[in-house]
């Protein structure tokens, strides 16, 4: 898809199309996690790479998903082609599932982070493992349930301020 | 956001149910150390236990499903689903057990043995796969807007912060439903029927999902301490005209004979007779026994679990302590 040295005088020219880049880059933050709505999949570090024809009219979107039994992987492939073709002029969107990496809670950006906190009540452990309540602050929260609702969440407790806590997990 | 207001309010005490009416009034949020009236406690508690004992059994209703499912994406949506309605009974349960009314074995105990409620959908036999899909198309949609609704002004706070993850993880688990239906609509006469067949038995209980007209007023306590925002029968209205035109799209016939268009275009229900509802809720349906038995068997076989666990505990407490 990318034009490469081998394409070298062929009709299309051979640079890619740095503007088209970025407004692919532009489709896909506007795309969200069905299962957070308000947080973009660009955020959550899903997306690893974006490739545009040197014509700028196909992309070719590689994502990597955060559990690989993860339920709503198609949707995100359709949310991300309709995003992408809504484009003008861009005619055609490949998705691609890579296997590697693999994804970790590092990827997700700062600001994934403070959305998930403020919306959503869901954290990421520290470096040392421990755990801040997204609601109060507090450090006293205790682990309940290595499984939570999906397979990117455990369950936990706040004790101070008595409500659970979802954590994001890799 | 109002989910995060500081929920450690030192414990605030109301005079009286008139105080603390202005307070809900004025859009006050109620949080756990709160002194909160105890009618207020009760309906909260009987609220919550009454939607985790409605999730669980709809988990592992699903679950039955995973090894039927046709085709392994399926299973996958299936299994996810599953994780999905267990986890937030878990959330739930956690939220409920708090109040201190009950503990969380007070309240599985109380559902195995018949003596608590859950979801009328939940008591009806799944008879195909078609079933399913209709209660993935029809009934995670009603679940899903009777939740928003509880959502949108819900003045409990623990109760309305894990309502926003779990209303958004319905609205996802509506597009599953939406997918599986597009295959059984688009698919040979033979599944169409079977969707037919699933829509026939499938209708009635899902709009009874809102229950019988809320009372007029602010006789409610569920309306009137905003547990809940909107009324049942509002809310069934605003599905059957949603639902009505889309089935229709899809050139499925609505098992409603009374069911009309009126002056506005709206689409309206005919008469609901409530009594097998009512009579379903207080002594179970075709299904109840044998899903209760179902789950009540899970607890049991899962016991070592737990029992392993809290061994592990008390053999670390006692290792620290020594």
């Amino acid at each position: 898809m990318t034009a490469t040295t081998a394409d070298v005088g062929q009709t299309v020219s051979d640079t890619v199309c740095p503007a088209r880049l970025t407004e692919v880059w532009e489709a896909l933050r506007a795309v969200d996690d069905p299962e957070y709505p308000g947080v973009s999949i660009v955020d959550l570090g899903l997306v690893e790479s974006v490739e545009v024809a040197a014509d700028g009219s196909s992309a070719t979107v590689g994502l990597i998903p955060t559990f690989s039994g993860c339920p709503a992987l198609a949707m995100i492939a359709d949310d991300v082609r309709r995003a992408v073709v809504s484009l003008s002029d861009v005619e055609r969107c490949d998705v691609q599932w890579l296997d590697s990496p693999v994804w970790t809670t590092d990827r997700m950006s700062a600001i994934a982070r403070a959305e998930l906190a403020a919306g959503y009540t869901v954290v990421l452990r520290g470096a040392d493992g421990s755990l801040r309540c997204p609601i109060c602050g507090s450090r006293a929260v205790s682990d309940q349930s290595l499984a939570g609702p999906t397979r990117c969440r455990s369950v936990a407790w706040c004790d101070d301020c008595r409500n659970p806590v979802e954590v994001m997990r890799s | 956001m109002t989910t995060l207001a500081d929920p450690r309010t030192g414990g605030r005490r109301w005079t009286d149910l008139d105080d603390f009416q202005v307070f809900i009034d004025g859009g006050g949020m109620v949080e756990p150390g709160d002194d909160m009236p105890e009618e207020y406690r009760d309906e909260v508690f009987r609220f919550i236990e009454f939607h985790a004992n409605s999730e669980l059994m709809g988990g592992l209703t699903e679950r039955d499903w995973i090894p039927h499912a046709p085709g392994l994406r399926l299973k996958q949506v299936f299994l996810a689903k599953t994780q999905d309605e267990i986890g937030h009974a878990h959330l739930l349960y956690m939220v409920a057990a708090d109040m201190g009314v009950k503990t969380r074995d007070e309240m599985l105990e109380d559902l195995f043995s018949g003596r608590s409620r859950f979801h009328n959908v939940f008591h009806y036999q799944a008879v195909t796969w078609a079933d399913q899909v209709a209660i993935a198309f029809l009934v995670d949609a009603a679940a899903f807007a009777s939740q928003r609704a509880v959502f949108a002004e819900c003045s409990y706070g623990p109760y309305k912060r894990i309502l926003k993850r779990i209303v958004s993880e319905e609205g996802f688990h509506m597009r599953h439903g939406e997918e599986m239906l597009l295959r059984l609509a688009t698919g040979t006469d033979v599944q169409r029927e079977m969707f037919q067949a699933a829509l026939d038995r499938w209708w009635w209980p899902a709009v009874q999902l809102f229950g019988p007209d809320s009372p007029p007023g602010r006789a409610d306590p569920l309306l009137r301490w905003k547990i809940k925002s909107e009324r049942n029968e509002n809310l069934r209205a605003a599905y059957v005209q949603k639902y009505v035109p889309l089935l229709h799209g899809y050139g499925f016939r609505v098992p409603d004979d009374d069911l009309h268009q009126d002056d506005d275009g709206r689409w309206v229900a005919g008469p609901i007779d409530w009594e097998p509802l009512k009579a379903t809720m207080r002594q179970g349906g075709p299904d109840s026994a044998r899903r209760i038995a179902t789950a009540a068997a899970n607890w049991a076989d899962t016991a070592w679990v737990r029992d392993a666990l809290t061994r592990h505990e008390t053999r670390e407490a006692h290792e620290v302590a020594s």
